[in-house]
């Protein structure tokens, strides 16, 4: 019996989500306190100081609204934090504001047009906010009566008493509502809710007072408080669509299936202009709100130079979000044509731009960063270990000694430690080569590579130049 | 000594606003509790089939026949209903400037124009808001 009621036990399992750890996933906000100034560490974002702060007064401006239609570039080396900083701002914003992430090259795509799909990712940070209204009957089942007419199959007659905490009444039933009521299973102790103007009926849970009813509950129960307050409520829903998922929708007859599939295609001009003339409308009535929300280009750099005179323009509209980019290239060629250019980007973008740099990181910041991502990466680390880390960090790449980290768990799991040790971290330091020592080993075995054309490689760093 | 009397002033404005608040929400459930006993009398009386009836005004008790008495309830339900929708209006209003003054940000949509019935049908049955 007693194994019976074991394995019974072991039935019960909590299905969990699958979480997946991604390279920001540590990032919970920008990490300032009350006076947008940022603190050392805090919501996973460590040091770069300026550039918080700078991200902050322009989370302040997005907020009120001021900022619309204007263009922020986060420029500075790699691994310096700078989609770091976007997803920070992402956060802060909070999930009410529209927020789109795109890399740059995602434009490039067979099925649409590169300006259909700046037009898309565009729409698809600004958001309108509308309101539906109902009235409805919310309340506590005290008894539910009905009486069978006399003579069989006549006419019923029913009487409902709803309670809340402040009041009580009684409803007399026609025919199709007692019909409802019993479909729905509607039992005294029971929480519900009428709608005046349809009629449905919507079972809320059970009341906690009526929790002892029985010795058993099934598992679907749900218990719920007894509602407070007058029972005739006007229940107020306020929905945030995209403009996006509105174009979509009107063009063409399933589009709601085509929002799931993402395969949309191009959308006729006709119809946004339409939309724009029916949400212009609204917002005269004043039924309708924008939420000017934030594009996030990152590399922003692989944008061509008809990518960019089409931002120029998109940025003047009255409905533009803020468009955020990034980008770590130094002076190089703008694509599509031969000039060079500041990031890769035209002058006269960069002219409209608010440009916020990122600098390298300092020994002590680094070693905080690795820090954090052991926590995220649920692995317990030495603290000569994170030395080591933090001096290969500093000597090869942020990115780098983040990788490690999780290798080095995985190995010192396999020797069944309960945190990882120095000779860890080496080992998978002499496994996993990084960008640097690569280059070393393929300069000297260049000629044994299949394709190599015998001409060295040049190496390109990209710094920035001052 | 200035700086204190601000201070009074402002946690007095504060404390005023949101106790008018509680007082409006305690005035509509007093409306709501009022409509439905109006609603059972009338649902009473119609199911009755009397021809008189007797009505309590104060603490005087006046004979009535019944059709005079419905007008009185129906025409007391209406004023009711637009007493209703005055307080609630006002509430949202209050709420919003009571937020203003604790320096939060206003509730999101709360002084937006409902959509009509059509364009809730049409929208909810595009997809684009659950229904």
């Amino acid at each position: 019996m007693a194994s019976l009621a074991a394995a019974q036990v072991q039935e019960v399992r909590s299905i969990t989500r699958i979480e997946r750890i991604g390279a920001h996933s540590h990032i919970r906000g920008l990490g300032l306190d009350d006076a947008l100034e940022p603190r050392a560490i805090s919501q996973g974002m460590v040091g770069q100081k300026m550039a918080r702060k700078a991200a902050g007064v322009i989370l302040q401006m997005i907020r009120e609204g001021k900022i619309a239609g204007r263009a922020v570039l986060l420029a500075g080396q790699p691994g310096t934090g700078k989609t770091a900083i976007a997803m920070g701002l992402a956060q802060a914003l909070g999930p009410d504001t529209p927020f789109t992430s795109m890399a740059g090259s995602e434009i490039y795509s067979l099925e649409m047009s590169k300006t259909e799909a700046l037009t898309q990712a565009i729409r698809k940070s600004i958001g309108i906010r509308i309101k539906e209204e109902s009235e409805i009957i919310e309340g506590e089942v005290v008894e539910v009566v009905v009486e069978r007419a006399a003579g069989g199959g006549g006419a019923r007659s029913g009487r409902l008493t709803l309670k809340t905490s402040d009041m009580e009444t009684n409803y007399d039933m026609g025919a199709k509502m007692i019909d409802s009521l019993l479909k729905e299973k509607v039992q005294a102790g029971d929480v519900i809710t009428i709608d005046k103007a349809t009629g449905k009926i919507n079972k809320l849970g059970r009341s906690f007072a009526r929790a002892r009813d029985y010795d058993a509950t099934g598992q679907q129960a749900r218990f719920v408080q007894c509602p407070e307050g007058e029972l005739q409520k006007r229940k107020e829903v306020v929905h945030t669509v995209t403009l996006h998922e509105v174009d979509v929708i009107n063009s063409r007859t399933h589009g709601f299936l085509a929002l799931f599939s993402g395969d949309t295609g191009e959308i006729k001009s006709e119809i946004r202009e339409q939309i724009n003339g029916k949400v212009a409308e609204w917002r005269e009535e004043g039924k309708a709100e924008m939420i000017p929300g934030v594009l996030f280009i990152d590399e922003a750099h692989m944008l061509d130079i008809e990518c960019f005179s089409f931002l120029n323009r998109a940025l003047e509209s009255e409905t533009a979000p803020v468009v955020i980019m990034a980008t770590n290239r130094g002076i190089t060629r703008i694509r599509g044509t031969n000039y060079k250019s500041p990031h890769g980007i035209p002058l006269d973008l960069l002219d409209r731009m608010i440009i916020v740099p990122t600098t390298p990181y300092s020994h002590q910041e680094l070693r905080e960063i690795l820090n954090i991502r052991c926590e995220e990466e649920d692995c317990q680390m030495s603290s000569d270990a994170l030395t080591v880390l933090t001096r290969v960090a500093t000597e090869t790449s942020l990115r780098y000694a983040i990788q490690l980290v999780t290798t080095a768990s995985l190995v010192a799991r396999r020797r069944r430690a309960a945190e990882v040790s120095m000779e860890d971290v080496k080992k998978v330091y002499s496994l996993f080569l990084d960008e640097h020592r690569s280059e070393q080993f393929l300069k000297e075995y260049q000629d044994e590579f299949m394709f190599n054309d015998g001409s060295g490689v040049e190496n390109k760093k990209y710094q920035l130049l001052d | 000594m200035d700086d204190q009397a601000k201070i009074l002033k402002y946690l007095v404005s504060v404390e005023k606003l949101a106790e008018e608040i509680i007082n409006d929400k305690q005035e509509i459930i007093m409306i709501d509790k009022r409509r439905n006993q109006n609603r059972e009398a009338l649902r009473d009386l119609t199911k009755s089939g009397q021809t008189k009836c007797w009505v309590t005004v104060g603490s005087v008790l006046i004979k009535h026949n019944v059709d005079s008495a419905k007008t009185l309830l129906e025409t007391d339900q209406m004023q009711l209903n637009i007493d209703i929708n005055k307080l609630r209006s006002n509430l949202k209003i209050k709420v919003n400037d009571l937020r203003d003054l604790e320096i939060q940000p206003p509730v999101p949509g709360l002084m937006l124009v409902p959509m009509s019935k059509k364009e809730t049908q049409g929208l909810s049955s595009a997809g684009l808001i659950p229904r």
